[in-house]
């Protein structure tokens, strides 16, 4: 383990990304078309449901956590799937898999730069107008350190999720839907798109546990101090859910990308 | 350690699906559990010494290409034994790999918006290279090739040639025991070929590399190999010196006779079984020469021979 080797990753990938400027302000206008989409969708709900608080949550709460999550979405976002089909279609992979260090690895370091990237030119923007404009509805403290932390648990979480569909290209040579269908799931269970609050008790109830969560419901809660996030003890449940999940698909992951590597040396990918 | 590489009746099979035609067909092949054995490497047994460059070659669809994923380690072999700087590669994959480097022609291991510095930079850290190695290295490419046109030049702008001198550069940058090169000359103008001759030559001469060169480019072979390695179906039919290859078939020679008409007649003779002035003095029976050239054989005539005939 050098820590030298993983920095030279990440500064490479920064630099790599910054060099597709034009990118990064088509992002944060898609972002913009989408959230006043988003925005009219769920005026419309309220305004509907007749209440001003729908399952605990006023419409700015709503608004708050749905333009959060989105901002945390696109910084957390990986193209791990689309990257390996194409490389292991056009037999790049071979070049990845002579670099004199675990693929896993290497490739978890290369998007390192990307997220730093990300975070700081559509999260941080993003978190300071919402700051701006609900006047300190999110509080300033400590839960910004451990949002953070949640943050790079989420990061690895999400990362090892896609490792676990990428290889599947391997066996089925074509991963678009697979892709599509990860999307929605994660998109839909990890509550970036509805708040988990919305979802029937009994959903909830599952999904609350599932892996998903806590890719984006989890830091989002931490950072807006709900869920339980304001007090030690629920702190400490919400990192442990994260964990635990961590772990598992950190384990999960090596074991079937092993089985995965094992093809492509077998029978040459 | 003298040897480089050492494989022993290594084979590598792979398993293919046999695909049925037509409609019908495709919907059998999504059950079928039909499988044909394809042997891409049969029995392969070789030595590369050290600070050897050594020219593999074969027709396409040889089996090169899988030799050379065998001995960086990506492929596993079936049967038979493998070392490679006395480790066995595909075991050892992550530790094999700081030992050697790759170019392949048609791809690039190049960071490709970044400026060709940033990737030695990147390559730098990932193999761990010294400083002072490294700027020894830079100071020697400096040496070697004009280096300051394309150095901060980022990689998706640079000609093809460019940009295979550029990989070729990176692959040497952490100093290996071993340099696979797979076809680095394909598609390049004459100038570029010749110049990234010199410079695989100037490198194998420095640090004593051992390079192992697959091409279909017989000037490249020409120019730096003085052994070459022939496979053909996945068997080896040749591994001797340049020198032998040229009476491999026997001594032979081409015969250029200039007619009356102005037209050159072009055959191959083999010195052994026929004489040249018998053949000269039947044709002139026939016309009238005006000139008479006797050449030796060229690498390629006897390579397409071989390719062509298979084993003697």
């Amino acid at each position: 383990m050098n820590p030298k080797r993983l920095l030279a990753l990440t500064r490479a990938g920064i630099m790599e990304s910054l060099y597709f400027r034009l990118g990064i302000f088509v992002t944060l206008f898609a972002n913009l078309i989408y959230l006043v989409l988003v925005y009219y969708l769920w005026k419309a709900i309220y305004a509907s449901s007749g209440t001003d608080v729908v399952n605990g949550m006023t419409f700015t709460d709503t608004m708050i956590y749905l333009i959060l999550a989105t901002a945390i979405f696109n910084f957390l976002e990986m193209f791990v799937v689309w990257d390996m089909s194409r490389s292991i279609q056009s037999g790049k992979i071979v070049l990845d898999l002579l670099k004199p260090m675990r693929y896993r690895k290497y490739t978890f370091w290369s998007y390192t730069g990307n997220h730093v990237v990300q975070f700081f030119l559509t999260f941080v923007p993003t978190f300071i107008v919402v700051m701006i404009v609900t006047h300190g509805a999110i509080k300033f403290g400590l839960n910004i350190i451990w949002f953070l932390v949640a943050t790079v648990f989420a990061l690895i979480i999400n990362y090892n999720i896609e490792m676990l569909v990428a290889p599947i290209c391997l066996f089925t040579e074509s991963t678009w839907g697979i892709n599509i269908v990860k999307e929605t799931i994660v998109l839909l269970l990890s509550g970036a798109t509805i708040p988990l609050a919305f979802f029937p008790e009994k959903i909830r109830m599952i999904v609350q546990y599932l892996p998903f969560r806590a890719v984006y419901d989890i830091p989002l809660s931490i950072l807006l101090g709900k869920s339980g996030s304001d007090t030690w003890d629920g702190l400490l449940k919400l990192f442990g859910l994260q964990i635990v999940w961590l772990i598992v698909l950190t384990v999960a992951g090596n074991i079937f990308w092993n089985c995965a590597v094992k093809k492509i040396t077998v029978n040459g990918g | 350690m003298e040897e480089a590489v050492v494989m022993k009746n290594v084979c590598k099979d792979f398993k293919v699906l046999n695909r049925h035609e037509g409609l019908k067909g495709s919907i059998k092949d999504l059950f079928s559990r039909d499988y044909k054995t394809v042997s891409a490497v049969k029995d392969v047994t070789m030595t590369v010494n050290r600070g050897e460059i050594i020219g593999y070659l074969g027709p396409n669809g040889a089996g090169k290409s899988t030799t050379i994923k065998i001995m960086t380690g990506v492929l596993e072999p079936t049967s038979g034994e493998i070392l490679v700087n006395g480790k066995v590669p595909y075991k050892n994959r992550t530790e094999n790999c700081e030992n050697i480097g790759v170019v392949f022609g048609q791809r690039s291991q190049l960071w490709w918006s970044l400026p060709l510095i940033e990737s030695f930079k990147l390559l730098k850290d990932l193999y761990m290279v010294p400083e002072k190695e490294y700027d020894d290295m830079i100071a020697l490419y400096r040496s070697l090739v004009d280096i300051e046109p394309i150095l901060h030049k980022p990689v998706r702008q640079m000609s093809l040639g460019q940009r295979t001198l550029s990989d070729i550069l990176a692959a040497f940058l952490h100093n290996p025991a071993i340099v696979f090169l797979d076809e680095p000359t394909i598609g390049l103008d004459v100038s570029m070929k010749s110049k990234i001759r010199e410079l695989i030559l100037g490198l194998n001469k420095e640090k004593n590399t051992t390079v192992i060169l697959t091409t279909h480019d017989m000037g490249d072979v020409d120019a730096l190999c003085k052994r070459i390695v022939i496979i053909d179906k996945g068997m080896k039919i040749y591994d001797n010196d340049i020198d032998h290859l040229k009476n491999y078939f026997g001594s032979y020679r081409t015969l250029k006779l200039k007619l009356a008409d102005d037209t050159w007649e072009e055959m191959l003779i083999d010195e052994k079984t026929t004489d040249v002035m018998d053949v000269i003095m039947e044709k002139q029976k026939e016309k009238k020469i005006k000139d008479v050239k006797i050449l030796e054989i060229s690498t390629e005539e006897v390579i397409r021979k071989i390719y062509e005939g298979g084993t003697k």
